[in-house]
């Protein structure tokens, strides 16, 4: 049996650390990846994160078994008791369906992946004209992330990106949102104004609006009705709560303004208009008896439209979500643009993974068929195959410490890296192998050579991609540096050592 | 130097002496015909590479549904004429599995002409949308460019300060440029349509490309005791298995097309038209070089 030595023991123990941080498990169940806070579901205490085990005492083990009872429940549309069992605790409320909460599956180790692989939507967002500051840049990003999450949304990254031109960009990546949801939400100003005539009585934000109702008491969506052509309309109202002072404003504009006679002395001869970005989102008449009044509680109203019923109701339902979102969190002091939005299908992803692994497969074969037919030595191709291994995993034990989104590039650059390291791996054989006049030492600090100077061309020849194109390839740049860097610290020393072992033997 | 090498060297190897500088010839008109080529491509197409819309500004819709593809193409002709449509099917069974739809038009336009085609609305499942203003494109893909450029520029500094001598250094990155050259005039003649990941491929190839060179020309500069020819060689067997293992590792992605991602095969396509090119630059054009530099240094 041969000796352990020191540089085998590291890579043992960075193998037995990569491990730690991948740590796989084997779950059953399924993930919530979203809670609808107005929910009935968000008020029993469901919230993003938990496992769910069971639903009306049925087990769900995946995502299938979890669609196929939300289904069921969908279908016999009736309000209803319904159980949900999680990992830690169970919750109990009525309501006739469960689509207000969003699942995925359980992550099965710390590996996350990219939007490419996992499914979602990314946007690259830009002021209309020019670029941000710094500054700038960090607050629309903190501005965004509190929207997104007001909206409801909590599977999100969002940051700033810098190009190699020095232009700053926000970056959004979120799971679960649809193209709609994203351009509404992170491509709008989000400017919201209520007017009477041109007087502005109060804008959206925090300084104006101290509460948005979003509970089933104070909001609602209605029954739609046919607009006669093949469409539907559905109207939403909710509640707000103005500040002292937009109060007094509403009171100062609206003694002014006289009673419509047309009305019956119901209403006053002017609207309150309700306008996002330039755009009325409705108009509602005021009621005389408002007329001079502080009013601290307004209704607000809009509509969605559909060519079903079902339609018109959901798009309602999304209408008003965005617009409360809009009003708690207040507008972003530039017009925005979304210079690039993708949307990617999760069971696209679903599918690259798969392949992923048969391909990793499939490589480790491969490579070593043609160093056996070469070597003819089991061990020497043993060890090739070991050393790619750790490399691999050491690399994706680095990547989920670091909890960096792998997308395809970055595993394109894993495999990349794993080439690179057994092109090191022959020429460290070759040179201990070879018959010319030198001595070991000779051998390898000649090898060394090599080694170490890919290792510097690598390194050089990927910098540039922290930078270049928003960094949206940094994570190609970024597995191929770790991967050499594993090998050249890690794998390659322990490598050698096997090598002399061997032929010591 | 020449006699002792007839002495104790294989029979072969006058040969690669007689030759030598004949088989340099080959790879630089094959340069040459790539950089005529390329020109031309360039006045043809305002670009040296075909862009994908992620590089030219535009939309791409990837759909998993089973479609006739002639005619898909036909209807979103109509109203949008630069559509270009690819099929990523099965090798083995020959079964669609993606079909991806490009063009400079916005999501706006092109969404509801697909919808119209398969009948359905195209939701997140069914469906991934990518699109990327003219802009930004533009943008990225000229910094992807001076990306190429700088990588380029810093690999040959690291040479430069590796063999700290004029000739030999020159030699590694002129196979290096050679290799990109070539790679890139094998993707445009297969009309591979480049996106971002397909360029950070060349500074892969970047990577790839100098590791044989740099061994070889170690072994020609450092391996005292032996006659150039045997060092050449045995760099040759050592480098062409490097090579090969490359390769071993890169092809099995084109036959496992089944939902690899896009970006994830044109890396390999790049790398491995690329590491075949080094082939030839490599034992070839550097592999020349150096012999001449060596014996007209006269090191042993």
């Amino acid at each position: 049996m041969a000796k352990i030595t020191f540089r085998i023991w590291v890579l043992i123990i960075s193998l037995f650390l990569a491990l730690l941080m991948i740590s796989p498990t084997l779950r059953d169940g399924v993930s919530i990846k979203n809670v609808d806070s107005s929910s009935k579901s968000f008020e029993s205490g469901l919230r993003q994160g938990m496992i769910i085990k069971e639903i009306n005492s049925q087990q769900i083990n995946s995502l299938e078994d979890y669609n196929l009872i939300a289904e069921q429940l969908l279908l016999n549309g009736e309000e209803k008791r319904i159980s949900i069992v999680t990992k830690d605790s169970s919750f109990v409320f009525l309501d006739s369906n469960i689509s207000s909460i969003t699942v995925g599956k359980i992550p099965k180790s710390n590996i996350k992946t990219g939007l490419d692989l996992s499914g979602g939507a990314r946007a690259l967002v830009k002021p209309v004209n020019g670029s941000l500051t710094d500054e700038e840049v960090s607050d629309l990003v903190e501005i965004t992330n509190q929207r997104l999450n007001v909206f409801g949304l909590t599977d999100l990254t969002i940051r700033s990106v810098k190009d190699l031109s020095g232009n700053n960009f926000m970056l959004v990546e979120v799971a679960g949102a649809s193209r709609q949801d994203l351009a509404d939400l992170v491509g709008k100003q989000g400017n919201f104004e209520a007017k009477i005539g041109n007087q502005t009585v109060f804008i959206g934000g925090e300084r104006d609006i101290t509460h948005v109702f979003r509970d089933a008491t104070q909001s609602a969506v209605y029954q739609p009705e046919s607009l006669g052509d093949g469409t539907y309309i559905s109207r939403f109202t909710f509640t707000i709560t103005l500040s002292a002072e937009a109060a007094q404003r509403h009171a100062d504009i609206t003694k002014l303004i006289p009673i419509d006679p047309s009305s019956g002395g119901q209403y006053l001869s002017e609207n309150l208009t309700l306008v996002l970005d330039g755009e009325i989102v409705d108009e509602l008449r005021i009621s005389s008896g408002l007329k001079g009044q502080v009013t601290t509680q307004i209704s607000i109203q809009g509509s969605g439209t559909g060519t079903t019923p079902d339609l018109a109701t959901a798009d309602a339902r999304s209408q008003m979500h965005k617009l409360q979102t809009l009003l708690l969190t207040g507008s972003i002091p530039y017009q925005l643009e979304i210079v690039k939005l993708d949307t990617i299908s999760p069971s696209l992803g679903e599918q690259f993974t798969k392949t992923l692994i048969i391909l990793g497969l499939v490589v480790f074969l491969m490579v070593s068929l043609v160093l056996f037919l070469k070597y003819r030595k089991l061990k020497i191709t043993l060890a090739v195959i070991l050393t790619m291994f750790s490399e691999a995993f050491i690399t994706l034990g680095i990547a989920a410490l670091l909890r960096w989104n792998l997308d395809a590039a970055s595993i394109a650059g894993i495999i990349a890296g794993i080439g690179l390291g057994v092109n090191d791996q022959i020429v460290i054989l070759d040179e201990s192998r070879s018959k010319d006049n030198s001595t070991i030492k000779e051998k390898i600090k000649k090898a060394l050579f090599v080694v170490v100077g890919a290792f510097f061309t690598i390194i050089a020849a990927m910098l540039p991609l922290f930078w270049a194109g928003a960094g949206l390839l940094r994570g190609f740049a970024f597995t191929t540096i770790i991967g050499i860097t594993v090998g050249i610290l890690i794998t390659r020393p322990a490598f050698a050592d096997m090598i002399r072992k061997m032929g010591e033997q | 130097m020449e006699n002792q090498s007839q002495q104790t060297h294989h029979p072969k190897k006058h040969w690669y002496d007689r030759y030598y500088k004949i088989m340099l010839f080959a790879p630089v008109v094959l340069l040459a015909i790539c950089i005529i080529y390329l020109f031309s491509f360039y006045s043809q197409n305002g670009d040296i590479i075909y862009k994908d819309p992620s590089l030219s500004g535009g939309t791409t819709i990837t759909i998993t549904e089973e479609v006739d593809v002639e005619d898909l193409e036909l209807h979103i002709q109509q109203s949008v004429p630069d559509v270009h449509i690819r099929v990523i099917s099965d090798i083995s069974t020959g079964r669609q599995i993606a079909v991806l739809i490009e063009s400079s038009s916005s999501p706006e336009v092109l969404i509801p002409l697909v919808e119209e085609f398969i009948g359905k609305p195209l939701n997140e499942s069914n469906s991934s949308i990518e699109f990327s203003g003219p802009s930004l494109s533009d943008n990225f893909y000229k910094q992807l460019a001076i990306a190429v450029l700088i990588s380029f520029i810093l690999m040959s500094l690291v040479i430069f300060f590796l063999f700290k001598t004029f000739v030999p250094s020159i030699a590694v990155i002129f196979s290096a440029f050679a290799d990109i050259i070539m790679a890139v005039t094998v993707a445009n003649l297969l009309e591979i349509r480049l996106s971002a990941a397909g360029i950070a491929a060349f500074l892969m190839l970047i990577g790839y490309s100098v590791d044989n060179n740099i061994l070889l020309t170690m072994r020609v500069l450092k391996n005292r005791g032996q006659s150039v020819n045997s060092r050449i060689y045995s760099s040759f067997k050592t480098g062409i298995l490097m090579t090969c293992t490359g390769l071993a590792a890169l092809i099995p992605a084109f036959f496992i097309v089944t939902g690899l991602p896009d970006s994830f095969r044109q890396i390999f396509f790049i790398l491995a038209i690329g590491l075949t090119a080094t082939i030839i630059n490599t034992w070839l054009t550097n592999a020349s070089i150096i012999k001449w530099y060596a014996e007209y240094k006269k090191i042993d």
